[in-house]
């Protein structure tokens, strides 16, 4: 029995194999390749203020303020299974209560075919740089770095961290001024 | 008018339905092969996704449709025997006679 049917069938499994073959072709060709490029950041303001914390356990908490710069050229990461980039600042501390904190300070989606050499300046941070306590005063060595969750067609979806750190040193004294 | 529809062939042959399969698979594996080096060098995947489905529209025009050209090599029946009377024979009845003889 050869139909329209079956041929039609025949024909729609056969390209679904082979299309999931390319795809999987994509994936492999881009799987082992490094998709870390170089980032300058420069801080160009540092400010702490010990504010009341509603978010969390404490009364007060230090609350800093960094004003930064952001270069990077993205592009050698835009491959053809690349089709999104979510880029995020990171600052990494210790305190007393706890070796590694993390805090997010800033990120950015960026498409494919969006502008990708970022050129950023005196760019405030877009989320509130809590510490869980007074970690933050007088504290000398705070990390930024610029990372990345890597969005592909098909594969494995990588966190990638960008070479190139920026450490910078918390003022002992509090602000109280009411402007920043 | 209803007639005329009717009397169109639909069938493929034996080797029709070999060369059907043989040109749609063929058709999608050139554009496949086409449209993964197309997108391997314009580094967009995309690309190998509209090759792939020009692949296969054409492959669905030229094998979907019964053309005529999957109609050329039909089989070759043994021609029908003559239909003829089958006349009874009438067994002779001295044969079957069995004289006893005392």
């Amino acid at each position: 029995m050869n139909t329209v049917l079956s041929r039609a069938n025949s024909l729609f499994a056969f390209s679904l194999s082979v299309m999931a073959a390319l795809t999987f072709g994509c994936f492999i060709t881009t799987a082992f390749k490094d998709r870390s490029v170089p980032v300058d950041i420069h801080v160009s303001k540092v400010m702490i203020k010990n504010v009341d914390d509603f978010t969390g356990p404490r009364e007060r908490s230090d609350l800093g303020f960094v004003t930064f710069d952001l270069f990077a050229n993205l592009q050698p990461i835009f491959d053809w299974n690349v089709k999104e980039l979510f880029l995020y600042l990171t600052a990494e501390y210790s305190t007393k209560s706890n070796t590694l904190n993390q805090v997010v300070l800033w990120d950015k989606i960026v498409l494919r075919g969006d502008n990708t050499k970022l050129n950023l300046k005196d760019v405030k941070s877009k989320y509130f740089f809590f510490d869980d306590g007074n970690g933050l005063r007088a504290n000398k060595n705070i990390t930024l770095t610029l990372s990345w969750n890597v969005v592909p067609n098909a594969g494995i979806l990588p966190l990638v961290m960008g070479s190139g750190h920026k450490s910078l040193a918390f003022p002992e004294t509090y602000e109280t001024a009411k402007s920043y | 008018m209803l007639s005329m529809f009717k009397s169109i062939p639909t069938h493929m042959d034996y080797k029709g339905q070999k060369l059907a399969e043989q040109i749609f698979q063929g058709i999608i594996l050139v554009s496949a092969a086409i449209g993964f080096i197309y997108g391997l060098i314009v580094q967009q995947f995309g690309w190998t996704v509209y090759i792939m489905l020009a692949g296969f529209t054409v492959s669905c025009l030229l094998t979907l449709p019964p053309w005529p050209m999957y109609r050329k090599s039909p089989l070759n029946w043994q021609p029908a025997l003559p239909e003829t009377p089958a006349e009874t024979r009438e067994k002779p009845q001295e044969n079957q006679k069995k004289k006893k003889h005392k």
